[in-house]
């Protein structure tokens, strides 16, 4: 029974940090209708701008995550003006989803050639103690990933309900016509969403980086994870990936635990089948209608 | 009266309570032009889509030459010799006019050879000859009518549900079409036609069933149906109807 | 001639050429070109597949892992099988049957996925059966596994190679000849353009996508097996590879995805320019590649041979206008 409560405490707590590095890819399937194959990049990218803050001038990871996320906003704006739309408006969403995976690839290699194959972990003073709670024992790490994860999550959220921002995205999935004839610059807004995916992802990245080991090769494994969310959760609402997050934390801690960890992946995909051919709307459905 | 070909007893279907069709009756007989008119949104669509096999029945059924068509699945049914041309035209749009016409001789029936003759055949009888090599991409919304027809004639149906083949089409090309149809007719193809254009049924059809929010108000000949009170409140209340909207 | 000897006459003699290449070629470009046929031979069985039928699968690369795995275990527990050229033969076909039987096996419930959700399934059973050869160690992905070399005694490894992707591309063209000209072929066809009016026209629109998964998926199986064999000596790294699968899609990409000879010509092309022009920048493989790939989708959405179709369409339209004009 200990051991049983001691996982789903490990797993909820890695499900917090996949809802976050999930909800940007949650949100740019959502309102742009893509899937970016280079989620996992931005992830992986978070991680290792998180690292140089660290190892260079010692900056905490956590507050790593303000410039981290800054930059990754940029570099996802500019990315979705350029690349991505021109590669929608001259071929196709599939042929979209090529260019996301060619891109991946480039920056994976460039990834590896900056940074070698290796893999990496960044280790703050508090990355080896843990609090304890009668026999149960949570790392300091996971609590406060956790803990980042869920406040940034709920920043979103109240962004996108209460905000005029908020509503102008909302209003640009379920009519991107109709919002441009109401005079919101979709283009713009388009950008903007990509960019706030990607500066989650990166904001994850960081906390990733404190939590487990990465490199550029688990960028692939971090998209995945994204799809897999989306796809339990549902698609472009924070509460979906939260929902869609926790779940797949606790597939992955109770397989690791009880099955064997060979098996997570599998087990993980085994779900994300069942469950799209069950379900393909998600646990919370599309939270922009069945626009897509 | 010759013998009836497709018949359905209480024929019902209900998306999450909402009823689109209610305990419809119908008997099609064998060589006849059918035609189905009502409304919009009087389930003329859904009906041919229960016939078709793209929805399940919710209730009643639903019989094609004596056999109930429930447990088989869409290519099944159309191997049996049900053809759909649709409201919407769906061509191929990379392949050819004769291509898109093969694609239905192949499946409709045994072996190719066998079907070039077919595809021919369907491209004569809609008048399509001329086109036979372009690319269903740029043809006028007439030519994909035809195509259409064409293709579902290559399957060699015995029953062919068209979809308002006229919907659109300006006076000459709905002639072309009413003349196509009766052509579908003469290679011994039932027929059973929705339409809006009153003038085209009624010049076209042997009998009329009306539905109008999901039920059947009336079946007769075209001079009985254009008589009908019920029918012509029906119609008469719709413009009626979308002005409060 | 009609245009049907004509491409007749063109293949035969492309085979006749690449038969006697080797004679007086070196070993540099025997190793591109035998690269060439081992990718061009993947991309056509992976355009029967998602060229045809359009179900684009991101995860082929699992049919190569899985065939080379397959080999070498079949090999190790039951081999050998012979020795010289003829000891591959039983473990690759086997190999070829053993991801047909997968792909049967999990075609059912991918292939109702559709667009974007079967192409992203695809990447996760590629993870997934990477991940298990990987960590599950009776299968020794970690550790990694050995085939036998097949080589016969006094011919170098790469001319042997050269033949056999060689013949095995020649198979799979002419298989996917075949099915271009056959009902198969059309019911794909009808399922790549719209599944639903398939249906309706009589298309056993299941049973097609099957067969065209587990042919494309046993071809891939086979080739993966050979490639086993070239490489030797085996890790999950070698062979359950990303760009792969990412490769086989941008061949076709730029080839021309449906056609027949799109993904020979896609393959042609960017191997030149990877293998060739770029050899110097090898650890640079994946940004060259995507960095093409992002170009020519941006370019010519169509491919190479789309390009030159409506290069053509608009030549044609002009000698047609020009014709009109002199006319009046």
């Amino acid at each position: 029974m200990m051991l049983f409560l001691q996982t789903t405490i490990n797993g909820l707590a890695l499900g917090g940090i996949y809802a976050l590095a999930a909800v940007g890819f949650s949100l740019v399937f959502g309102v742009l209708g893509i899937v970016n194959l280079t989620h996992g990049i931005f992830v992986i990218a978070g991680a290792y701008g998180a690292l140089i803050l660290f190892t260079q001038f010692g900056i905490d990871p956590l507050i790593a995550i303000v410039p981290v996320a800054a930059v990754m906003f940029v570099v996802g704006y500019l990315y979705q003006r350029t690349i991505i739309h021109w590669a929608i408006s001259r071929a196709s969403l599939v042929a979209s989803l090529v260019v996301t995976f060619g891109v991946a690839m480039m920056a994976r290699n460039a990834l590896q050639l900056a940074f070698g194959p290796d893999i990496h972990t960044i280790t703050p003073s508090y990355s080896f103690s843990s609090l304890t709670l009668g026999d149960l024992r949570i790392d300091v790490v996971r609590v406060v990933g956790l803990a980042a994860s869920l406040f940034l999550l709920i920043a979103l959220a109240v962004i996108l309900n209460k905000t005029h921002f908020g509503r102008a995205i909302r209003a640009t999935a379920q009519q991107p016509l109709a919002a441009s004839l109401c005079g919101l610059n979709v283009r713009n807004l388009h950008g903007l969403t990509f960019a706030s995916g990607a500066a989650m992802a990166a904001a994850s990245g960081a906390i990733i980086g404190i939590v487990q080991p990465f490199a550029a090769a688990s960028e692939v494994a971090w998209t995945l994870n994204a799809f897999i969310v989306v796809v339990l959760g549902g698609i472009g609402s924070p509460a979906g990936a939260l929902v869609g997050g926790l779940l797949l934390g606790l597939i992955n801690a109770y397989t690791a635990q009880f099955i064997g960890p060979a098996l997570t992946q599998a087990a993980m995909f085994l779900v994300l089948v069942l469950m799209l051919l069950v379900r393909p709307n998600g646990l919370l459905g599309n939270a922009f209608g069945e626009t897509r | 009266m010759s013998q009836i070909i497709l018949s359905g007893r209480g024929v019902s279907k209900s998306f999450r309570g909402l009823k689109a069709i209610q305990d419809v009756d119908f008997d099609i007989p064998e060589g006849s032009i059918f035609g189905l008119i009502g409304p919009n949104g009087a389930g003329k669509s859904t009906l041919f889509n229960l016939i078709t096999g793209y929805y399940p029945l919710t209730a009643g059924e639903i019989r094609f030459k004596d056999q109930d068509l429930s447990p088989l699945p869409t290519y099944r049914r159309n191997q049996a010799g049900i053809a759909r041309a649709f409201q919407i035209s769906k061509p191929f749009p990379a392949l050819t006019v004769r291509e898109n016409i093969r694609v239905g001789a192949m499946f409709g029936d045994a072996s190719r050879a066998a079907s070039e003759d077919t595809v021919e055949q369907a491209l004569a009888t809609v008048g399509l000859q001329d086109l036979a090599d372009r690319t269903a991409e740029g043809l006028t919304v007439g030519a994909l009518r035809k195509l259409e027809v064409a293709r579902a004639f290559a399957t060699r149906p015995t029953l062919l549900l068209a979809d308002e083949p006229c919907a659109g089409l300006n006076p000459v090309e709905t002639r072309e079409m009413v003349e196509c149809l009766r052509k579908v007719r003469e290679h011994g193809v039932t027929v059973w036609l929705v339409e809006h254009d009153m003038k085209a049924v009624t010049s076209i059809c042997d009998r009329i069933i009306v539905i109008d929010a999901g039920k059947k108000i009336a079946e007769g000949s075209p001079q009985e149906i254009v008589a009908d009170p019920k029918v012509i409140a029906a119609y008469l209340g719709e413009p009626l109807e979308e002005a409060g909207h | 001639m009609s245009s049907r000897t004509t491409a007749i006459a063109i293949t035969v003699l492309l085979v006749l050429v690449a038969a006697l290449l080797p004679l007086w070629m070196g070993p540099f470009f025997t190793r591109v070109i035998q690269l060439f046929f081992f990718s061009a031979a993947l991309a056509v069985a992976w355009n029967i597949l998602g060229g045809f039928s359009g179900y684009w699968s991101f995860g082929h690369a699992a049919f190569i892992g899985m065939g080379a795995f397959s080999a070498a275990h079949l090999v190790a527990q039951l081999g050998p099988f012979g020795s010289g050229p003829w000891s591959m033969v039983v473990p690759v076909l086997a190999a070829g049957l053993i991801c047909g039987v997968f792909a049967a096996i999990i075609a059912y419930p991918i292939l109702r996925l559709r667009g974007i959700y079967f192409a992203i399934a695809m990447l996760g059973v590629s993870q997934v059966v990477g991940e298990l050869v990987n960590n599950v160690r009776w299968f020794q992905g970690g550790t990694g596994v050995f085939l036998q070399s097949p080589v016969p005694a006094g011919m170098r490894p790469e001319v042997f190679y050269y033949y056999i992707f060689g013949a095995l591309l020649l198979l799979g063209f002419l298989i996917s000849v075949a099915v271009r000209n056959a009902r198969f072929g059309y019911a794909l066809f009808a399922i790549r353009e719209d599944e639903d009016t398939a249906m309706m026209l009589g298309v056993a629109t299941e049973r097609y996508k099957i067969m065209a998964f587990v042919l494309s998926a046993t071809l891939v199986g086979m080739l993966g097996a050979v490639y086993g064999y070239s490489v030797g000596y085996l890790t999950t790294y070698t062979v359950f590879r990303l760009d792969f699968s990412l490769n086989m899609i941008v061949f076709c990409l730029i080839g021309g995805i449906g056609t027949l000879y799109g993904p020979i010509i896609g393959t042609a092309i960017m191997l030149f320019i990877t293998q060739v022009l770029l050899s110097r920048f090898l650890d640079m493989h994946l940004l060259i590649t995507g960095a093409i790939v992002v170009t020519i989708i941006l370019l010519m959405p169509g491919g190479v041979i789309g390009a030159f179709n409506s290069l053509r369409r608009k030549s044609s339209d002009q000698a047609n206008t020009t014709r009109a004009e002199a006319a009046r």
